[in-house]
């Protein structure tokens, strides 16, 4: 069982996909099995952080031949890092899924399943083309679900963001078939696998190169102010499931990429780019803000928000420090939570209102009051509201960013501010005041709210009591970052 | 003597089989179908004793006492026999609709295909640069005319012609170079023009490079390399889909067997001289073919533009093969197993398409493919991945192995071209697929017609992905591993 556990929650929704679309199953039994393949994922992976020992660092591990020729490796394993994420995206799962319920186009849910094996695969491989795989094979269902399932100028924009990953993912590959071949040079034999790759040194300039390739993919994926220019339309045009995943995951992979194999390769040469990516971060941070500050369009402008806090971490993981790395790690849950909270909610308010305008949106607090709180909560917490999560993470980021530089901490220390600002302004317009339309205004339904009261749950935990949660991978953290140190100094 | 017989077998047969076609052709009990079966049978036969052949130690020419070294028979050329008749027999079953469907098909065709199987088989097999051009001209001859075989439609007939000039003209280029090197040598067998650039430095070979070169010519023509290539987007345009389909599968892949037999083994030495020289034509083809492929409207003239691109690719390889890669040549090998399954595949559904319809198809004809027509709308969508490259299909791997070799002789900036190509190939293959999923359609679901020809689409598709992603479980179904140790069989036997 614990031998092959995590190629079992990789391959299950996928899995389970394929034995429903090979016997054509009708619409109750899809959106059975979809729901059953989350949540027997979502036990596996429990069952999992229950026996991860947090003290040790690769775990479960799975090393199996595959294409012997190439050095292609099946290699899988779980460290303090991936459990987070793969810990979200199976949380995240289930709500979806309850959030789906009404809906009948077939296609939808096997490109959710699918989904779900790319970026638990993307998370947990160890092997270099066998992450690469999966980087790519997520990209196919957003792809499709842009372009089928969204609105806008859907067919436009998913091809939008399918060229920028691309070139991204075509930049990666490149570097990682050089790494390959270097491996081969100095050892004799191919392989892809991260822990024999990590033994490579490289002289500085080739070193740098390479970087660059693994960096431009991962920058596309935050986005980092300059590769942007896909996620607004994206954003826009999505379905509201493939926005959830989009922001509160696969922007996520982003910063977890620079992670694992920036950190993981080339340690020396990331402070090479340190200057660039924080000073893009900074930017970024400040120019998303404004940018939600004057959207309009409701997804469009938590899609700038996002960007915003995306930015935050990417700076947060380039500060060399343990508050700075700690902030990030625990952001990159917490704002996962929040997002999928605020964009469900944006989901809804499509739903009955046909329309996600601000100026068309208003007085809905009094007509509607179990939405308007959990419309509330969720922008708040995205806003970083002490006691929930956001604001531990957030402040720790910023205690890490004054301890590196003085007017980094200072610039950084905006974001709070700038969050407030277009939060509450953007509350105050939608919430309250006159309403813009009069059609019939429902409350939440109880499915909706069972759907939510998760969500709420976990931000509450993780803002009130931290404790809980940060022993599961404070040890490890702390050693990559002392290893870190060590090899390239505190970030100053 | 009876065992030469044997070994010439396979060959034969082929040729017994365009012969019987022609004069059954004339027969009124037999149809298009029956026709269609007897190729078949004879290609069939032709396959399975060459598939049992493969893996014998000994490389034996063949009729020595007769032909002298002629022809040989070793793994590499029986593997590419085995790819040439799995080709013709795709092209003959999963086009049989195609071909009742259209008026200008009669019996002939079927003789035509088979006598081109030959003219491939024998190029793939020949140890003597007559004998290769004399194969070349058979499968050449064959293939203009099934260009042109719709007679009375001018944009055929415009491909045939336009084909056949440009390529007799280079192929009197081969004959010239084959002069030269006769010149030369005294000889025009491979074994003595290989003794003899093994013995003799650069600057005492400098006609036999000339004859080389003259030949890469031909060569360099016959796969669509830019600046050889203003011939290729009209000649698939014009030529039937089944032809088309056999031109970019099969036809394709034969050019290859002589120019690896050639550049691997006899020019090996002098490879060298060549290298800027290739360089330069695979980056003018990159380019060139990425160019034409994008600013394509019909689909199969997309298909063509994208089939310069992937001899772009291929001669990354061979470039990489005259700096002394070690793994370009499997890694050449491998890619063509992999674009001949993707290339047979994508023209195999265009061609079922075409068989319903008389229209031409633009990229805006494939708009709600995916609701009229869902498992080939998949099918095409496999082959479009595979086609692009994108991973956990054969095609990622074929590219993989490709780059690598590149990275590994040192060709840096070349392996980066190809991945940018690679990249802006994913604009126009995802542009189908966007075009069959992402537009509502008017008509309403069809049935998955089963039969044998989408039963063949259907087991390629299969065979892409599980090239791609699949080990060796099950037997009998080579997996990516079992590709390239095949491929490596293949040119380790050339040796």
């Amino acid at each position: 069982m614990m031998d092959h556990i995590l190629s079992n929650i990789i391959f299950l929704p996928l899995f389970m996909a394929v034995i429903l679309g090979i016997f054509r199953a009708p619409l109750a039994y899809l959106k059975a099995g979809a729901l059953f393949s989350s949540i027997a994922t979502l036990f596996l992976v429990l069952f999992l952080t229950y026996n991860f020992n947090p003290e040790s660092g690769m775990q479960f591990t799975q090393h199996s031949k595959w294409i012997q020729n190439a050095g292609i490796s099946y290699f899988v394993g779980v460290d303090y890092l991936s459990l987070v994420i793969l810990l979200l995206i199976t949380l995240l799962m289930p709500p979806l899924y309850i959030y789906m319920y009404h809906e009948k186009r077939k296609g939808y849910w096997y490109n959710m399943m699918v989904l779900q094996t790319g970026i638990t695969g993307a998370v947990l491989s160890l092997d270099l083309i066998l992450f690469y795989l999966f980087w790519e094979t997520m990209l196919l269902p957003i792809f499709i679900m842009i372009g089928k399932y969204g609105n806008g100028m859907r067919q436009y924009n998913s091809m939008k963001i399918v060229l920028m990953t691309v070139l991204g993912s075509m930049s990666m590959l490149f570097s990682i078939l050089y790494l390959g071949y270097v491996y081969f040079d100095t050892v004799g034999m191919w392989s892809f696998a991260l822990d024999d790759l990590a033994t490579l040194v490289f002289n500085a300039k080739t070193s740098i190169w390479l970087t660059a390739g693994f960096l431009l993919a991962f920058a596309i994926k935050i986005p980092l102010v300059g590769f942007h220019t896909w996620m607004a339309p994206a954003y826009g045009s999505a379905p509201t499931p493939a926005v959830v995943i989009m922001s509160a995951i696969m922007a996520k992979l982003g910063i977890y990429g620079i992670w694992r194999f920036g950190y993981g390769l080339f340690e020396t040469t990331l402070t090479y780019y340190a200057p660039t990516i924080i000073t893009l971060a900074l930017i970024g941070l400040i120019y998303y803000a404004v940018r939600a500050i004057t959207e309009d369009n409701l997804r469009k402008m938590f899609a700038y928000s996002s960007g915003s806090h995306l930015s935050l971490i990417a700076l947060g993981i380039f500060l060399t420090n343990e508050y700075a790395w700690s902030g990030s790690l625990y952001f990159i849950a917490t704002h996962a939570i929040a997002s999928t909270g605020i964009f469900l909610m944006i989901g809804i308010t499509y739903k009955r209102f046909r329309t996600v305008q601000i100026s068309s949106l208003g007085g809905i607090a009094q007509r509607a009051p179990k939405f308007t709180f959990f419309f509330a909560f969720f922008a708040l917490s995205i806003a970083g509201l002490p006691g929930t999560g956001g604001f531990v993470a957030e402040l720790l980021i910023i205690i890490g960013a004054f301890k590196a530089n003085f007017w980094i901490g200072v610039l950084t220390a905006t974001t709070m501010l700038s969050a407030m600002l277009y939060i509450f302004w953007m509350l105050q317009r939608t919430l309250f005041g006159k309403a813009n339309n009069d059609c019939e205004y429902p409350d939440l339904t109880l499915r909706e709210i069972i759907m939510l009261l998760p969500l709420v749950v976990i931000l509450l935990a993780t803002g009130i009591v931290p404790s809980l949660f940060t022993p599961m991978f404070e040890p490890q953290l702390n050693a990559t970052l002392q290893e870190v140190i060590t090899l390239i100094g505190e970030m100053r | 003597m009876i065992e030469q017989f044997i070994l010439a077998f396979p060959m034969a047969i082929v040729v017994i089989g365009a012969f019987v076609l022609m004069l059954l052709s004339h027969s009124k009990r037999f149809n298009l179908d029956r026709l269609n079966l007897v190729a078949v049978f004879f290609l069939s036969i032709s396959f399975i004793m060459q598939y049992f052949a493969l893996g014998g130690n000994s490389t034996p020419f063949l009729f020595e006492n007769i032909f002298a070294q002629s022809f040989i028979l070793d793994d590499f050329a029986i593997i590419f026999d085995l790819m040439f008749t799995a080709g013709a027999i795709l092209t003959l079953l999963i086009n049989n609709d195609y071909f009742k469907s259209r008026h200008y098909f009669n019996g002939e065709y079927f003789a035509l295909i088979l006598f081109s199987v030959f003219g491939m088989m024998m190029l793939s097999h020949a140890h003597e640069l007559l004998t290769a051009f004399i194969a070349l001209e058979i499968a050449s001859l064959s293939v203009y005319t099934l260009v042109g075989y719709h007679k009375n439609n001018k944009v055929s007939s415009e491909a045939m012609m336009k084909y056949m000039v440009l390529g007799s003209l280079t192929g009197a280029f081969f004959m010239l170079g084959t002069a030269i090197i006769y010149g030369a040598v005294g000889s025009t067998s491979l074994n003595e023009i290989a003794l003899y650039v093994v013995n003799r430095n650069l600057e005492d070979m400098s006609l036999l490079i000339v004859g080389a070169s003259l030949i890469m010519v031909t060569i360099m023509f016959k796969i669509g390399a830019v600046p050889f290539h203003s011939w290729v987007v009209d000649v698939y345009h014009g030529a039937p889909y089944p032809i088309t389909m056999f031109m970019a599968s099969t036809f394709k892949i034969a050019i290859f067997a002589i120019s690896l037999r050639l550049y691997i083994v006899n020019f090996a030495p002098i490879n060298n001289f060549w290298t800027e020289m290739l360089q330069a034509i695979t980056i003018l083809t990159l380019l060139g073919g990425s160019w034409l492929a994008i600013s394509q409207t019909l689909v199969k003239r997309m298909l063509a533009g994208s089939s310069i691109v992937h001899s772009g690719y291929l001669l990354i390889a061979i470039s990489s093969i005259g700096l002394g890669s070690e793994l370009a040549a499997p890694a050449i090998m491998f890619y063509l197993i992999a674009y001949f399954l993707s290339a047979a595949g994508s023209f195999g559904i265009l061609s079922f398409i075409a068989s319903q319809s008389q229209k031409q198809m633009r990229y805006e004809d494939f708009k709600g493919f995916a609701n009229r027509r869902p498992y080939m709308a998949l099918m095409m969508s496999i082959f479009m991945l595979s086609l692009a490259g994108f991973p956990s299909t054969i095609g990622f791997l074929g590219k993989f192995y490709i780059f690598t070799s590149a990275i590994e002789s040192g060709q840096i900036l070349l392996a980066g071209l190809g991945i940018l190509t690679a990249f802006i190939s994913v604009y126009y293959y995802f542009k189908l697929i966007a075009m069959m999923y992402f537009y509502p359609s008017q008509d309403s679901q069809k049935k998955f017609p089963i039969d044998i020809s989408t039963i063949l689409i259907a087991m390629m598709a299969l065979l892409v992905i599980w090239g791609g992603i699949g080990s060796s479980l099950i037997p009998f179904v080579p997996s990516p591993d079992g590709f390239i140790d095949i491929a490596k069989q293949a040119i380790t036997s050339l040796r």
